[in-house]
Formats: structure tokens, C-alpha cells, sequence
């Protein structure tokens, strides 16, 4: 028994980490865990992914900088909850990724650090920032971030099954322009092919379903949000919205019970024509095409959502940024390390770019270089129509879940629509209308 | 044991829970198999771990990367500093309890009682305010210190020293020994069976926590096996691949079942004591 | 103390209060991590605030919200249900395995051994192997059916099926409690209670539900206690396997606690949300325990 507590105080003093003089640097991110496969990599040019990219850039900044040491924090998307948590306790890290949608909620309470300073001392202006990353950092005038990149929801099509269904013209993807033709498209591909035409998530990852939803809406002309203390989901565009997710949905033109894993992974294994996914997958799926044992080889085409409602032609973006949380020990050394870290990451931001999301700087939008990547140049229309949400919406990401959640509940059949859109207003309405 | 000889179980009762046992032990083995597997074969199909290859490349990813292993140890250390304060703690509060008299004694230890009832869920966003205050998130200590508030080891060892003879105190204390030491020499090696109970108890709880450490330990080097685990759980579309992802299952739930497997008999009679007290 | 005792060579109000400095450092640790704990969490349940600092005093408001809030009820009666579905099953399968197991046979130990192995496992490895049994895309169950030419069922995504599907993973993971407590109880059963038994040619049937079910009474009534006040507590397998969908069919109270407190970050609400969850598992667990001593004196 003694001998087993005088254990005790020496393993804690063991667990007391070793500090080795450099200034220390917590940067929190999610994108995934990846130690396994590009763990020491640390040139991003051979990196795919946004994992393997990001894991490789931040590496690279690294062993390019000797005197300071990055701790790495990888969190599960979105990593709200735990940056929350340590703001509340104080312990928040120094740089921490963030969509410009969360934004505007932790700057509205203070915690998060105006980057203005820190950005014009390494030599970045909010000028060399496309119009949509700028939006998305700005808050009052302040630049609250340094923007990564600009993303968009977006139908990754299989062409090689879009190939046998007849819906290749010209070597592009012939898609609908209206819910009719959607109809009668995806009946087609699913007779010709036998399997489902849209591949998308209903289960568990709600997020997939709430951009569906707030596209639809916003292609009918309708904001998702009226006002900083009213959703607008509970309107006749709103109830269009989830009709016509419904009705592909009862009419067997979309797979069924996927969660975001699962979803991929169908379309991976070319068992659906169209995944409804993001940006950040084009890197990877155009790898795909070029793997022979892929059943996407050579078959890859992507594309925003297609305009079916003859409203605006417009699509949600949102964006990645990094932003410097509040906290009250970081040491002016750290801070200096911070932004040494911006600075290398605005350099090489054309290396993010390569995972598919837009990116930041105009001047890489501008170049060959990046428009000689593949695809970009069938997205690069999002640049022009990108929106996104207003920023005076703020908890943004428990909203989100609520709004995937009801929304997949309604297309999926488990709850009448009506239902669905009056909760899911209700529930949103009482969390703007909480703080 | 009560066993009469006419007393064997009907053969068709044996043979359900023979295949009872087999639909226990089927999940942990397909994991198991799923974990020797490439992660691109699994990508394509699941199946495919029925067949050969298989490969050890999952575990090398594992022991090459090394965050399994740091949250190993924090398991490791968090549950045995638990232990060994509750231990600690219980016993001399149970001493004191069963043995000593004090103004208060006996309402103090209805109030012990009376914290058997209150649940988790009750006070952990209080927990959780107060150690952010301290600004205390994010160490071992905080992982540590609500777990040695359990009243169950208080009640079980006061339980226990109650049934020991008085006898042998008594005659060390005409021999002019402490209470410190009746309590250190004499009570406490007497009641190693309750304390194997409660540390077996206390560890495995330990151990095996989830939401106070989930929101308590949000760096990643600070997090549990158990939270850890977890986290990875929800990236895995992402990036690193079901074999890898089993292996870490593998790599998690072993240390469990050996430490299980080596203490079966102690732990099976703690469980079934602690109950019975 | 009274005087009966022999006179001891301390004097008796020093030994008075050494025992306070026994029980003291547990007390410290009861008081600051229970009971402040708890106040904190009383107070904050009347208050409308979030993480980062109270807000307002809003007095039994939170409440009031709480019993109209659809989601919330929604919550509690998916607690009920998931304890129905779990506690009666747990207790019989345990009684079951219990009775068979009963012997100091090779193979008994083995069988033994293999039904409590789960229980040591954590929340977190149990739900990552379960996924892996029921997800459609390539899980066991998907690779089983695909196998015998029928069709994958999405345990997870069906709305009927998700909570049992939680339900049986629970099942499968804590089966072995109520068995090690229904095998020590056996072992108590006085052996000549079977003897006079057999002598009188009682068929076994008769044995056990006139000997053997009777004398295990008292670790029923504490299995399904422990049981009720264990699975009221549900968390970690819905956190992990379906998120609380779908279509709110598997958030069970303690989920909503979380969800409201850490995502939503209105800590008072929570906080509330959690005095009910103290109070329903109090009551259920006292009613079980009333109903089965009114047996007990009947």
C-alpha cells in the first residue's frame, strides 16, 4: 500500500510535460487525423487530402522553424464544443481553424483577438483576400481571421455511370434545370444503371442535409434567416424545399440511410451517380479518376447545384478561417509565433487550394496555376454567385443540427413536413432568442 | 458451491447459452479480423477480412504514431492515482466512521449515505463551472479529484471495519498503540479484501469514464484511451481508414480484458461483494 | 461511549477528535466535489446563462420551459422506453445465464468468463464494435444478410429500430453484472433446502420457483434497481452511434443535457434539465424499492 502511493505523486510528476526553451504554439484544427499515413511528411506538394495537406503544411512550417514547436490539436468536426470549453476555462489555444459562419457568435462575446496588427506586421492586406474570404473575416471593420479558403457545397458526379444512363452530352454531365427534369433524369439513370442517381446523407451527420435545405431555399429567393432573432424555415419556400427532398426521396431516386462515411464511401465504390458533398473532396475524388482500380477512373466531373427553382442563381458558401482565441497567458512570443504561422500560410495557401476549396488570396484565383487544376475551372462560377449566410446569424453551428435533423426527419418520411418546419423554426427561434 | 449431482441443466438450456456466448464473442472477433485488414480492401468490402492478406501494418501505424500511446498513459495514471486516493481516503474516513467516536459522527455518515443517491448528472455542469474557474481544465489532477468523492468506497469500507472484532484494537491500544497505527498496522491489512473490492471497483470506473473527461480534457495530448478513442471514432470518414481504426479499438479494449483475464476471480468476487454489502 | 468500557490510556477527548482528522480528508473531497457541486448546479438551474458567465435570475422558469418543450418530453419518454427495453431483459437473461452457469465445471468457468468479458470494456470500444456490426455499409449484420441474399437493415437510421438496436449493444455489454450478482446470490442458497427437496421427488421446475427464485428475492430487487438507476443514465451509445436521430428517437435525457449545455451553451437551462433527470432517477428507483418491500411484508 505505501509503496503503491508513492507511485502516485511521481507518475503525476512524469505526466508534467517536458518544456524544451522554444516558444510553444497550440494550434487546434480539425480536417481529420491522419498521423498514420502522412505523420511525417512535410512536403505538402505530395500530400492530398485536407488531412495529408494540412497536416504536411503545418510540418513543413515546422522544420522550417526550429525555434518554435507547433502542438498540434486535432479535434472532431466542428470542434465547437471544446474550443467552448477552454475559452470558459481559459485554455483556449493560440490559433484554432474556424467557419466564417461561427464568426460572428464568439466575436460578438469578445473571444476571439482582431488580427489586423498581427496581419499588416507580416505583410498581409485584407485587399489580397477575395471578396468572399474578406466578408467572411470581417466583423465591424476588423479582420477577425485570416481566411484559408472559401468552400461550397457541390454534386460530384460519376460519369462513367452517367455515361451509361445517357446523360453525357459534349463529355459533360447533362444536369436538370428544373425539379421536373430532375425527375425525369434521375428516372432514367436509375432504370439504366439500376442505382440511385443522388447519393447524400440522411443519418447522423446533419450537416449534409442543412446545406441541401438552405440551397433549395435560397435558390426560391428566400433567406434562411429574416432577422438576427427569426429563421425563416417555416415559409412556403421553405415547405418547397422539403418536397421536392422528399419526393426524390419516396420516389427511390436517392440512397438511403447513409451517414457521412457512408455516403462517401458509396461513391467511392461507384454505387450512385451523384454525391452531394463539398469542395474539400474534389482533390481526392480527381485522384480517384486516376487510379485505374477506381470505378470513378477517368469518370469524374463536378459541379455547383444545379439552378432548378428559376430563382436566383446563387449558392451557399462558407469558408475556413484561422482566428486567434482569447487568452489572457498567451506571452508576446507566442503571439509573434502565431503570426509567423499566418504568415507561412497565406504564402502557401495554393497547396490548401490543391484539396478543392477556393482559395483565399485573388491573386491565386487569378492565376494559371490554379485554374489549371482540375475542375476548377466548372466551379469557378461559385466565386461570382457565392453567398453566405448573413452576418448577423449567430449559433450558427447548433442550428445547423437542428436544421439537418428536422429536415432529414422530413424528406426521409419519419415526421409530416409541416411538423418538421415548425420545429425546426420553433427550436431555432428560442436559441437565436436565448442570448 | 451448492451443486447437486442431479442438479445439470437441461441440454437445451446449455445449448442456448453456449450459442449465446458464440453471438457475445462474434462482434469482438470481427473486429478483431477487420483490424489484420488493409484499409483500401476494406474500403471496397468489408467481407474481404473473411480472406486473406491479412497484414500487421494497422498495429505498426499504431505504434509508429504514438498519440494511442499517450493516451494510454493518461488512462493509465488518472486510474491508478484514482484508486489509490480512494483507497486512501476511504479507508481512513471508514476508520474513522467505525471506530472513533466524534461530535457529528453519525450524521455525517447518513450524509455520506445520502450522496450514494445523487447521480452524475447532478453535479457535473457544477464540477464543470467550478474547475473552469480554477482554471484547472486540461490536467490529471481534474480528472482525478471528482472520482474521489465516491461514497460507495466510504460505505463499503466503514461496512467492513464495523465487522472486524474490537478485540484487536483494544489489545493494542492497552499495548499503547495510536489509532494511527491500530489503523495502519492492524485494521488496514486485515481488510485487503474489501480493498481489492474497491480498487478493482474504482479502477475499472476510472477507466472506463466518459463524459466528464470528454469535457473536461480537450487537448488532445491530455485525453483518455476512452475519450480518445471516441474522437477518432468521429473522423474516421475523413481521413484514416477502418483497419486503422480497429486496430485503435483493438489497442484500446486489450489492456481491459487482460487485466480482466489475469483478476477474473478478484473481480468477479468484488463485484459480487461490493453488491452484497 | 459509555462507561462499560475498560479505561483506555488516552483520554477521551483527544481520541474524540482524532476521528475528525480521519474522516476529514474525504470530507473535504465530498463536500467540494458533491455537495458544492450540486448547489452550484441548483442555483445555476434558476438562473438563464451560458458558459462563459450568468446571466439572469429567472426562478423556476427553466422548468416551466422544460415540461413544454417538446423535445425534452420527447427525451424523457426515450429514457423510459430505453430502460423498459433493457432492464427486464438484462435481469431475466442474467438470472438465465446464472442458473445454468452455476457449476464448478471447466466449461461453465469458460462461459462465465466470456459473458462478463464485455462488461470491462469502455463505452467508447463498445460502440465503435457495434457500429461495425450494424451500420449498413459493409457491418456485420450487412456482410451476414448480404451472405444469405437479403437485404442490409440501417439498424441506426430506422426510426423503429435504432433504440432497440441501442438497446441489445447495452445488453450485449453489461449482461455480465446481473449474472456475477445472481451467481453470488445463488451460492447462498442453503444446499439442504434442495436436498429435503429432492428427497420429496420435487420436479426442478418446482425447485425453482419454490426454492431457489424465492431466496434470491432481495438481489433481484437490487438488480433491477441497480439496473433502472444504471440505464436511466444512458449516454455514451447514442452520443456515438446515431447522434440522438433519428428524428429525435434516441436522445435520451442526459444527451439533451449535454447537447444543450456544450452546443447550445444555455447552461441553465441544462443544469435544470439535470435536476429533473436527479429527481426522476430518485423516484423510480425508490418506487422499485417500495413496490418490491410491500411484496416482501405481504
Amino acid at each position: 500500500m505505501r509503496r503503491l502511493l508513492a507511485l502516485v505523486p511521481l507518475a503525476m510528476l512524469a505526466a508534467c510535460g517536458r518544456s524544451d526553451g522554444r516558444t510553444e504554439i497550440v494550434i487546434q484544427r480539425f480536417f481529420g487525423a491522419c498521423q498514420a499515413e502522412f505523420g511525417t511528411l512535410s512536403d505538402p506538394g505530395k500530400a492530398d487530402g485536407e488531412c495529408g495537406i494540412i497536416t504536411a503544411m503545418i510540418n513543413q512550417f515546422e522544420a522550417a522553424n526550429p525555434d518554435i514547436r507547433v502542438v498540434e490539436n486535432t479535434v472532431f468536426w466542428p470542434g465547437y464544443d471544446q474550443l467552448t470549453a477552454q475559452l470558459a476555462a481559459n485554455g483556449a489555444p493560440d490559433l484554432v481553424t474556424m467557419h466564417s459562419s461561427a464568426i460572428p457568435d464568439y466575436d460578438a462575446r469578445g473571444l476571439l483577438e482582431p488580427l489586423d496588427d498581427a496581419l499588416a506586421a507580416v505583410g498581409i492586406s485584407p485587399d489580397q483576400f477575395t471578396a468572399a474570404a474578406r466578408a467572411g473575416v470581417t466583423a465591424e471593420g476588423r479582420t477577425m481571421g485570416l481566411p484559408i479558403d472559401v468552400w461550397a457545397p457541390l454534386w460530384h458526379v460519376n460519369m462513367n455511370l452517367f455515361r451509361e444512363a445517357g446523360l453525357v452530352a459534349d463529355g459533360k454531365p447533362v444536369l436538370p434545370t428544373s425539379p421536373e427534369e430532375f425527375y425525369a433524369q434521375a428516372a432514367q439513370f436509375k432504370e439504366r444503371t439500376g442505382k440511385p442517381y443522388l447519393v447524400q446523407v440522411t443519418s447522423k451527420d446533419f450537416a449534409g442535409p442543412m446545406r441541401v435545405f438552405y440551397a433549395w431555399m435560397m435558390q426560391q429567393g428566400a433567406p434562411p434567416f429574416k432577422d438576427e432573432r427569426h429563421s425563416n424555415f417555416d415559409s412556403p419556400e421553405g415547405r418547397r424545399a422539403l418536397e421536392f427532398m422528399k419526393e426524390l426521396y419516396e420516389r427511390g431516386l436517392s440512397a438511403r440511410n447513409l451517414d457521412y462515411a457512408g455516403a462517401v464511401s458509396t461513391f467511392l465504390k461507384g454505387e450512385g451517380g451523384i454525391l452531394v458533398d463539398g469542395t474539400w473532396m474534389v482533390g481526392q475524388f480527381d485522384a480517384a479518376a486516376g487510379d485505374a482500380a477506381s470505378p470513378l477512373y477517368r469518370g469524374y466531373a463536378v459541379r455547383p447545384f444545379p439552378f432548378l427553382f428559376h430563382g436566383r442563381r446563387v449558392s451557399l458558401v462558407d469558408g475556413h478561417n484561422w482566428v486567434m482565441p482569447r487568452n489572457d497567458r498567451r506571452t508576446e512570443a507566442e503571439r509573434e509565433a502565431a503570426q509567423r504561422f499566418l504568415a507561412y500560410f497565406a504564402a502557401n495557401d495554393f497547396q490548401w487550394a490543391r484539396t478543392g476549396h477556393f482559395p483565399a488570396y485573388r491573386s491565386i484565383i487569378e492565376s494559371e496555376q490554379w485554374q489549371q487544376l482540375p475542375h476548377r475551372e466548372d466551379i469557378a462560377l461559385i466565386t461570382e454567385i457565392g453567398e453566405p449566410l448573413p452576418r448577423f446569424v449567430r449559433r450558427q453551428s447548433p442550428i445547423e443540427f437542428i436544421v439537418g435533423e428536422e429536415a432529414a426527419a422530413a424528406y426521409t418520411g419519419a415526421k409530416p413536413i409541416e411538423r418538421a418546419l415548425i420545429d425546426m423554426q420553433r427550436r431555432a427561434d428560442e436559441i437565436l432568442q436565448s442570448f | 458451491m451448492s451443486t447437486l449431482a442431479a442438479n445439470r441443466p437441461p441440454r437445451i438450456a446449455v445449448a442456448l447459452v453456449v450459442i449465446a456466448a458464440i453471438v457475445m464473442l462474434t462482434p469482438m472477433l470481427w473486429v478483431l479480423i477487420l483490424s489484420f485488414k488493409d484499409n483500401t480492401a476494406l474500403m471496397a468490402d468489408t467481407s474481404s477480412a473473411f480472406l486473406p492478406p491479412w497484414t500487421l501494418a494497422n498495429f505498426r501505424s499504431i505504434v509508429g504514431e504514438g498519440q494511442v500511446f499517450t493516451w494510454l498513459m493518461n488512462s493509465v495514471i488518472v486510474s491508478l492515482a484514482m484508486t489509490a486516493g480512494v483507497l486512501l481516503l476511504s479507508s481512513l474516513a471508514g476508520y474513522g466512521f467505525a471506530r472513533l467516536q466524534f461530535p457529528g459522527r453519525k450524521v455525517l455518515f447518513v450524509i455520506v449515505l445520502l450522496g450514494l443517491a445523487i447521480p452524475e448528472q447532478a453535479v457535473i455542469i457544477g464540477r464543470h463551472q467550478m474547475f473552469s474557474a480554477a482554471e484547472l481544465h486540461n490536467t490529471h489532477a481534474a480528472l482525478v479529484l471528482p472520482g474521489l468523492s465516491m461514497p460507495f468506497g466510504v460505505f463499503l469500507m466503514t461496512q467492513y471495519f464495523r465487522a472486524i472484532p474490537k478485540e484487536l484494537d483494544e489489545a493494542a491500544m492497552l499495548d499503547g498503540a495510536s489509532r494511527l497505527r491500530i489503523f495502519w498496522r492492524i485494521l488496514l491489512p486485515l481488510s485487503i479484501p474489501a480493498q481489492a473490492t474497491l480498487g478493482i471497483f474504482t479502477f475499472f470506473h476510472a477507466w472506463n469514464d466518459y463524459w466528464w473527461p470528454l469535457i473536461s480534457a480537450t487537448d488532445k495530448d491530455m485525453l483518455t484511451l476512452t475519450v480518445g478513442i471516441a474522437a477518432t471514432q468521429m473522423n474516421f470518414a475523413q481521413a484514416e481508414g477502418l483497419g486503422f481504426l480497429m486496430a485503435q479499438a483493438v489497442f484500446a479494449g486489450l489492456p481491459t480484458l487482460l487485466v480482466y483475464l489475469v483478476f477474473q476471480k478478484y473481480i468477479v468476487r468484488a463485484v459480487a461483494g461490493a453488491a452484497g454489502q | 461511549m459509555t462507561a462499560d468500557h475498560p479505561p483506555t490510556r488516552r483520554s477521551p477527548t483527544s481520541h474524540r477528535w482524532s476521528g475528525i482528522l480521519f474522516v476529514a480528508p474525504y470530507l473535504a473531497t465530498f463536500v467540494f466535489m458533491l455537495v458544492v457541486p450540486l448547489i452550484v448546479g441548483i442555483r445555476l438551474s434558476m438562473t438563464r446563462g451560458d458558459l462563459f458567465g450568468i446571466k439572469e435570475f429567472v426562478g423556476l422558469d427553466n422548468f416551466a420551459r422544460l415540461f413544454g418543450d417538446p423535445v425534452f418530453l420527447q427525451t424523457v419518454w426515450n429514457t423510459f422506453y430505453f430502460v423498459l427495453l433493457t432492464v427486464p431483459a438484462m435481469t431475466l437473461i442474467g438470472l438465465a445465464l446464472a442458473l445454468v452457469l452455476n457449476h464448478q465445471t471447466r466449461w461453465a468457468a469458460i462461459l462465465r468468463a466470456i459473458f462478463f468479458a464485455s462488461t470491462v470494456l469502455s463505452v467508447t470500444v463498445v460502440t465503435l464494435i457495434w457500429r461495425l456490426v450494424l451500420i449498413p455499409e459493409g457491418g456485420l449484420a450487412a456482410v451476414i444478410a448480404g451472405a444469405i441474399g437479403r437485404e442490409p437493415v440501417a439498424f441506426l437510421s430506422e426510426q423503429a429500430l435504432a433504440m432497440p438496436a441501442v438497446a441489445v449493444t447495452t445488453i450485449w455489454w453489461g449482461i455480465g453484472l446481473p449474472m456475477v450478482l445472481f451467481l453470488a446470490a445463488l451460492q447462498q442458497v442453503p444446499r439442504d433446502l434442495y436436498e429435503a427437496a429432492a428427497l420429496d421427488n420435487a420436479s426442478r421446475t418446482r425447485m425453482l420457483f419454490s426454492i431457489t427464485l424465492p431466496s434470491i428475492r432481495r438481489t433481484m430487487v437490487l438488480v433491477i434497481i441497480v439496473g433502472i438507476i444504471l440505464q436511466f443514465q444512458l449516454f455514451g451509445q447514442p452520443h456515438l452511434m446515431t447522434g440522438g436521430g433519428p428524428n429525435n428517437s434516441t436522445r435520451p435525457v442526459v444527451l439533451f443535457i449535454y447537447e444543450t449545455g456544450w452546443k447550445q451553451w444555455q447552461l441553465g437551462y441544462a443544469a435544470a434539465a439535470s435536476q429533473v433527470l436527479f429527481a426522476m432517477i430518485a423516484i423510480a428507483a425508490m418506487a422499485q424499492y417500495y413496490f418490491s418491500s410491500r411484496k416482501d411484508a405481504a
